[in-house]
């Protein structure tokens, strides 16, 4: 079912298929595509039902009822991957989600930071010696997280300490793009001032969520970026039922009181992101990773490693997404 | 007094003498003297707490927070206690409301032990009121205990988190702890029956203790109203102070969604008449009497165990986070204490110096003192015989 998105035009795909050319992605093209994603976020705030309302099918299943006698221990943070093979717009996409159980819901969650960022560190490692091999392997899986998706919970106040850190934390190697799990609990109202809240945090902190506009040199591009920036945080309301109606199935979520259509853009932001993640960010989102993000860790590792690199690539990546924010702001 | 006697009283009714009429006389008595309830909301943040209060009160009675405010508490790890006080009177009774609520409950990374202040605050109106109760003059007792708690549940669908059933658990066995679903609208009706059914899964498990209203009451009605509160149990709730319409027009009170209203008044939508209908038009005595028959008298059989009539409380160690700051004042004092220490003997040690050395000079004059008073001496002695030395 093709999202309406009618801020965005087709600019953006045929962006996506002139995207700089390095030598692993070119190779991978054939097989379409390598995009990894992350889903980090609270139990409840609806990652799974993100993920198969995302991919349109039933990527994860529900879990098992949990077990009363155990509810008082939580489960450990653990990673769990899912591959699914999607085709978007004529490209195709081999897409890996990595869904994070566990996150956030123990009594002291200050652990989850260090393993969310071990995690992806180890991606990176693996991208760094496979570089430094003599004969490199042409089967080789880029496994570096390109995006993780955020899903903040909606208090209706602000940022929580969770979030704050866990942003603050992993920024400097990951693309962060915050989301409002749930988004079905606020009226448009307490949405908007939970939007501004937000931004107001990240701005006061300066979190270094993912900046849209990092990539200056394309004007035209640079506005509707702009345009995607003031919807961040973006608001996530997920699937429960498929309605079928005389225009086709509608995606739909029931209520005693009304229902909503996860793909109206006036109801939620579900379609938009959608777009951004599976098609019109994808290079710039496997760009920055690649360019900024993998560079910048590669760089400080070899310092340390000891290797005299002494040029210090720009490291102020990070202050360009917060100056991004904060210009947005004005 | 014998039936007979009775009987032939003309006043009395069949068989009476007027007993029946004590219940007018308390209802008399109750309405003049007003009462005392104190309800505590605990829960995370964003859970409705505040907005649920209002709109049970109708009254803006805890206002929201301001960004200065709210900035301070997002980073500080603590747990406040806040204690919104108010009076509402209706039909010429008044009652004394508190509302105590906990701000940064279950907010930040690490959650382990938060629900000791709560736990702390709960038994220390017990103490206060024990003391209270065992002065000589007992006149104008202030009686702070919690009647009801009501802890607020985030709805993530799938069951309790650990947080929750550590602190219910905490919480319940201390007074009447009444479970509550918080916004109840983002869950979809099948989805909120399976989530009530789950926490009630968790709670019989875990053997967490919950406020239980009475079922029989005298006509069948109300009984038949009971057993549906009861069976509602996790209350799932909608707040509202705003008056919106609804498609057919009504005017109520609900939240104004672009796909609808959803009525904090409609049975259909939430469980908030239920609740109410506990908290005050059915079951506030209970909860008053349960709280002071069963959990204080139980805390008051334990302390009196274990302490004389009239002694103090032993003070238990406190939180965590504080003795934190406690060792590093301490450490803070200890250092400067040493370096004051320091200053001292150093000082010492120059006055010392001093004096030796002043000695050392008054010495010297001394000495030089004793010669010049022996050379007179000896001038002295050599001038008398030196007389017969010039003479010759």
């Amino acid at each position: 079912m093709a999202p309406s998105a009618p801020s965005i035009n087709s600019t953006m795909s045929s962006r996506m298929a002139t995207a700089r050319p390095s030598s692993y992605r070119h190779k991978s093209e054939k097989r379409g595509m390598t995009y990894n994603i992350m889903l980090v976020g609270q139990a409840g705030l609806g990652r799974r039902t993100f993920l198969n309302t995302l991919c349109e099918r039933a990527v994860i299943a529900s879990p098992d009822a949990p077990n009363p006698e155990t509810a008082n221990v939580a489960d450990p943070m653990k990673f769990d991957t899912y591959e699914v093979a999607m085709e978007e717009e004529g490209t195709r996409i081999s897409l890996t989600v990595i869904d994070t159980p566990g996150f956030g819901d123990g009594l002291d969650n200050t652990s989850c930071f260090k393993q969310l960022q071990d995690y992806i560190e180890a991606q990176f490692d693996e991208v760094l010696v496979e570089e430094s091999r003599v004969k490199r392997n042409r089967r080789y899986r880029d496994h570096r997280i390109h995006v993780l998706v955020y899903f903040i919970a909606p208090t209706g106040h602000s940022l929580r300490e969770l979030d704050i850190e866990l942003i603050r934390r992993l920024g400097e190697y990951v693309n962060i793009i915050p989301v409002i799990g749930r988004a079905d609990s606020f009226t448009v109202e307490e949405l908007d001032a939970f939007r501004a809240n937000v931004m107001r945090d990240i701005v006061y902190y300066k979190l270094p969520v993912y900046n849209f506009c990092w990539d200056e040199t394309d004007s035209e591009a640079l506005v509707e970026n702009r345009e995607i920036m003031d919807h961040i945080p973006f608001s996530v309301v997920t699937c429960d039922e498929v309605f079928d109606n005389e225009y086709g199935s509608v995606r739909i979520r029931r209520y005693p009181w009304g229902t909503i259509e996860i793909d109206d853009e006036a109801q939620c932001d579900f379609a938009l992101l959608r777009y951004i993640l599976l098609n019109s960010h994808i290079a710039d989102l496997i760009n920055y990773t690649e360019d900024m993000l993998y560079e910048n860790y590669r760089t400080k590792k070899l310092e340390v490693g000891g290797y005299g690199e002494n040029d210090e690539e720009e490291d102020d990546d990070e202050e360009d997404q917060a100056l991004g924010a904060a210009k947005k702001q004005e | 007094m014998s039936a007979t006697e009775a009987s032939a009283n003309p006043q009395a009714t069949a068989g009476g003498i007027g007993i029946a009429n004590l219940p007018n006389q308390l209802h008399k008595i109750v309405t003049k003297k007003g009462t005392n309830f104190s309800l505590m909301v605990v829960g995370e943040s964003g859970t409705g707490k505040t907005t649920f209060i209002n709109t049970l009160l109708t009254t803006e009675l805890i206002e929201p927070l301001d960004d200065a405010t709210r900035r301070k508490k997002q980073l500080d790890k603590t747990v406040d206690i806040n204690i919104h006080k108010a009076e509402l009177e209706e039909k010429m009774f008044s009652v004394k409301l508190n509302v105590v609520d906990t701000p940064g409950f279950g907010d930040y990374v690490d959650n382990n032990d938060c629900w000791l202040p709560v736990v702390d605050f709960i038994e220390n109106q017990y103490e206060q009121y024990l003391r209270q109760e065992q002065q000589p003059v007992r006149k104008g007792i202030v009686d702070m205990r919690v009647h009801a708690c009501l802890y607020f549940i985030r709805p993530n669908g799938h069951t309790l988190k650990p947080l929750d059933v550590r602190a219910m658990k905490a919480i319940g066995a201390r007074v009447n702890l009444i479970p509550v679903i918080a916004k109840a609208d983002t869950l979809s009706p099948t989805a909120l029956r399976q989530f009530k059914k789950r926490v009630m899964d968790v709670i019989d498990a875990q053997s967490i203790r919950i406020y239980q209203p009475p079922v029989e009451s005298d006509d069948g009605n109300s009984e038949e109203r009971n057993r549906e509160i009861i069976s509602a149990v996790p209350f799932a709730i909608i707040g509202s102070t705003l008056e919106v319409k609804t498609e057919d027009g009504r005017r109520v009170k609900g939240r104004q969604y672009p796909w609808g209203v959803a009525e904090v008044e409609n049975d259909q939508h939430c469980d908030f008449r239920k609740l109410r209908s506990l908290l005050i038009r059915t079951h506030m005595l209970d909860l008053i009497s349960t709280t002071e028959e069963s959990h204080y008298d139980k805390y008051r059989t334990t302390q009196m165990k274990t302490r004389k009539f009239g002694e103090p409380k032993p003070k238990k160690s406190e939180n965590k986070k504080f003795r934190e700051e406690e060792e590093a004042l301490r450490k803070r004092f200890t250092e400067k204490v040493k370096l004051e220490e320091n200053r001292f003997r150093q000082w010492e040690q120059k006055l010392i110096a001093e004096r030796d050395r002043l000695n050392k000079d008054l010495e010297q004059e001394h000495n030089l003192v004793k010669q010049l008073e022996s050379e007179i001496e000896a001038i002295s002695n050599a001038g008398s015989p030196n007389n017969k030395f010039f003479r010759k």
